[in-house]
């Protein structure tokens, strides 16, 4: 299936993936598949997604504030989050820092990240299940529209399509009508055409 | 101190996100402090299976979890 991305659209692939490691998340998920989307310097669909009234910098705070930085960085999120429940971060580190040292509770160096799936894709294992799905969903996207290659444009279509995901939601939230922002997507793939 | 009465607090929270919040905090503390654990045994010659048995799980999951970390590859060997 990747062979008939673009290469644009190998690099909103790639630019979830950086977004998922710049925060820290555990999986590639729809949110940053729309991080990626919204990158002008990536994506075709970042101008289209501007005049719908998506704004990068607030989408990636809502990510922030829904999903913290955190899996890999255990940020202030987590510190006050234990401190709820009576447990003192700063003093669990600092005791562990004691016995083994600064950066004891620092993660680990991320386990082999490229392990070269489909030459550096770093695919299939750090995709949640949805993001996944949004890939499957904008080959079926091209398939009906009877594109050979698969864009930025079917990727945002597929999200769109997937419906369920956080991105849908902050799109949602954006107060974007996914299904207006399906019609212009396709209206734009036309005028490309 | 406070702790007991924040505990309590959370405890019963009528917000399930600030509940679950500290789940989840409490859960990658908890990979943390395995890790270094984990670590600090080998470095000291432990094998797979005396770690699996001070953690109370079994020693494939220990080794197949921790086994491809550098830091818990050590001079022991396997």
């Amino acid at each position: 299936m990747f062979e008939r991305f673009t290469v644009q659209a190998r690099d909103v692939v790639r630019g979830a993936v950086a977004a998922r490691e710049r925060l820290g998340h555990r999986n590639v998920g729809t949110e940053h598949l729309l991080l990626a989307l919204l990158d002008p310097a990536r994506s075709s669909v970042a101008e289209l997604l501007d005049q719908a009234g998506v704004d990068a910098a607030r989408v990636a705070e809502a990510i922030d504030r829904k999903l913290g930085r955190g899996t890999e960085e255990f940020g202030d999120r987590d510190a006050e989050a234990l401190r709820s429940i009576g447990i003192d971060l700063a003093a669990v580190r600092s005791k562990l820092e004691e016995s083994f040292g600064a950066g004891a509770l620092e993660p680990p160096p991320s386990r082999s990240s490229r392990r070269g799936l489909f030459g550096g894709w770093d695919f299939s294992s750090r995709f949640s299940a949805r993001a996944k799905k949004v890939l499957e969903l904008a080959l079926r996207e091209a398939i009906q529209l009877r594109h050979r290659e698969i864009g930025a444009e079917h990727i945002l279509l597929g999200l769109l399509r997937e419906g369920q995901g956080l991105a849908a939601l902050l799109l949602t939230e954006a107060g974007v009508d996914l299904a207006d922002l399906r019609r212009r997507t396709l209206d734009s793939l036309r005028s490309a055409a | 101190m406070s702790q007991a009465t924040d505990l309590a607090a959370a405890a019963g929270s009528t917000d399930p996100r600030v509940g679950l919040r500290a789940v989840v905090a409490l859960r990658r503390l908890l990979e943390r402090l395995e890790v270094v654990q984990v670590d600090n045994a080998r470095r000291q010659g432990w094998s797979w299976q005396e770690i699996a048995d001070a953690l109370e799980v079994s020693r494939q999951g220990v080794h197949k979890k921790h086994a491809g970390r550098a830091s818990a590859r050590t001079q022991g060997g396997a």
